[in-house]
């Protein structure tokens, strides 16, 4: 436990950690419920993290996109990408990145901010323009057109950080990991936000 | 300290700035690009000194429709710059509606704006809740792959922050916080999409993001900030010293969605599509907002906030 409680911390799960205790109110007494986020929130970074890695590997593979580039050139990129990573990941299903212990766990963290002091103005943010009940599928694009919904700041605190171009976002009451190379949503999760 | 003028209001700066704009107009060298437009109509009533050495700057946002009212108020871009020669253009996001494919990023960007593109206006983009982060790379919004970045200005004192409001994670805020704490510019402007003030009745101002952002801006004496979303024009009376703009009328429009129970505006219109224009010299932003008409419907001045 001590080991995940220090990945965690390298991680920059330290807010993450910080929040639980806070929450816990006897450290002690909750201590077990802190490591074990601890250790949740590390599996599910490695999990992320090993995309990332199949991610770069694929991408090495493409023709390197310009550093400033013509709009062709970003969506053939784009497609490319996608195409590899979606052969790639053919037998991905839900859940493969966010399993059901995870879930819970990310579900208890949002409903920590959203029932705190600022919770009502937090989900009005998420809600405004939420383009709510749209179909999605692991390993396919994000649907084109679709508006994003907005990460208010105290969520993104209090949920793992998670590695360079991959992100968070609310599709209803889904919560969507994102790869915003390739568009492909990665993973999501119903009922993501507690009522 | 901000000077208010609008249209049937005379005011001796602004009424000076108008004198002095018209007298340059008549010598002023067109882009050819734009000059068709310019010789069609009598040159734009704009208040600005337009002096030499400031810092000519233009802000729009909310887009990028590809519908006529765009193309309309794009025309007018390019007759205010033939006047006022800006350098460069701030978006506040929403940059591309719906498809962002790459005929998309003709008719909803390159076409309106040809004239100010031709003329070698540099465009530095921030991203709305419509557009793909993919955005970031395309060379013409000069984002260098990146989702949020800043940058010094090529005359004047000044540095602006462009910021992804969708997505203020940890890193984002910490690197906000170290980029304005570096800072030695004198204006340090932060824009981004989503407006801490904002009477559009549709959105209004987004508390979440005021209570992440504003003491930031508070702390490192940022005097002046841009934003969109609400698809109106809006200034708002200074806020602990700050002037917010919201300039999300630029291709979108909602029409007559003010809430005027804020009882913080300064000056709204949402009866037709406007951007802003703006100059910094020395301690002072001067701006006008022009509309799809050519209407000036807001001038003024904000001085500069000095740091405590």
């Amino acid at each position: 436990m001590i080991t995940a409680r220090r990945i965690a911390v390298s991680l920059g799960l330290a807010p993450v950690l910080a929040a639980v205790s806070l929450l816990a109110g006897d450290i002690g007494q909750e201590k077990p419920r802190v490591n074990a986020d601890a250790a949740l929130s590390v599996e599910f970074l490695k999990g992320v993290q090993a995309y990332v890695e199949l991610h770069k590997k694929l991408e090495a593979t493409l023709p390197p996109r310009p550093e400033h580039a013509t709009p062709a050139e970003i969506e053939a990129h784009e497609q490319a990408l996608a195409s590899l990573i979606m052969r790639a990941r053919a037998g991905a299903k839900r859940g493969d990145l966010l399993p059901q212990k995870i879930r819970a766990y990310l579900r208890r963290q949002i409903g920590v901010v959203l029932r705190g002091p600022d919770g009502a103005v937090i989900r009005r943010s998420v809600m405004e323009d939420n383009p709510g009940k749209v179909q999605l599928r692991c390993n396919a694009r994000y649907p084109e057109g679709l508006p994003i919904t907005t990460m208010p700041a105290p969520i993104l605190a209090a949920l793992p950080k998670l590695p360079e171009h991959v992100e968070y976002r609310f599709v209803g009451d889904r919560l969507v990991l994102l790869d915003i190379h390739s568009q492909l949503v990665m993973d999501y999760m119903t009922d993501a936000l507690p009522l | 300290m901000l000077i208010p003028r609008r249209p049937g209001l005379s005011l001796v700066v602004c009424v000076a700035a108008v004198a002095c704009l018209s007298g340059a107009a008549g010598v002023s060298q067109a882009p050819a690009a734009s000059q068709a437009a310019a010789s069609a109509q009598a040159a734009l009533p704009l208040t600005l000194p337009n002096k030499e050495d400031a810092l000519k700057f233009g802000v729009m946002g909310d887009f990028g429709t590809g519908k006529r009212e765009q193309y309309d108020l794009g025309e007018q871009m390019g007759r205010v710059h033939s006047q006022f020669p800006f350098q460069l253009m701030i978006t506040v996001g929403d940059n591309l509606y719906g498809g962002q494919r790459p005929v998309d990023f003709v008719k909803k960007f390159e076409a309106p704006y040809k004239s100010l593109l031709s003329a070698g206006v540099k465009f530095y983009a921030s991203l709305g809740n419509h557009d793909s982060r993919q955005q970031s790379a395309y060379a013409l919004f000069n984002m260098d792959g990146r989702t949020y970045y800043t940058f010094k200005a090529p005359k004047q004192d000044v540095r602006f922050f462009a910021l992804e409001s969708s997505y203020l994670d940890p890193t984002q805020l910490q690197w906000l916080e170290r980029e304005l704490q570096n800072s030695r510019e004198d204006w340090k402007i932060p824009y981004f999409h989503h407006p801490l003030y904002s009477s559009g009745d549709r959105h209004g101002s987004d508390l979440s993001k005021r209570k992440a952002l504003e003491p930031l801006f508070l702390k490192y004496g940022v005097s002046v900030v841009f934003a969109g979303h609400d698809h109106v024009y809006e200034r708002v009376m200074p806020q602990q010293g700050i002037t917010h703009f919201v300039v999300g009328s630029s291709g979108q429009l909602r029409k007559g969605n003010i809430d005027k129970g804020t009882g913080f505006t300064a000056y709204a219109n949402a009866t037709e599509q406007a951007f802003l224009v703006a100059e910094i010299s020395g301690d002072q932003l001067f701006f006008n907002a022009v509309s799809k008409s050519g209407k000036v419907i807001d001038a003024g001045v904000v001085e500069r906030r000095k740091s405590q």
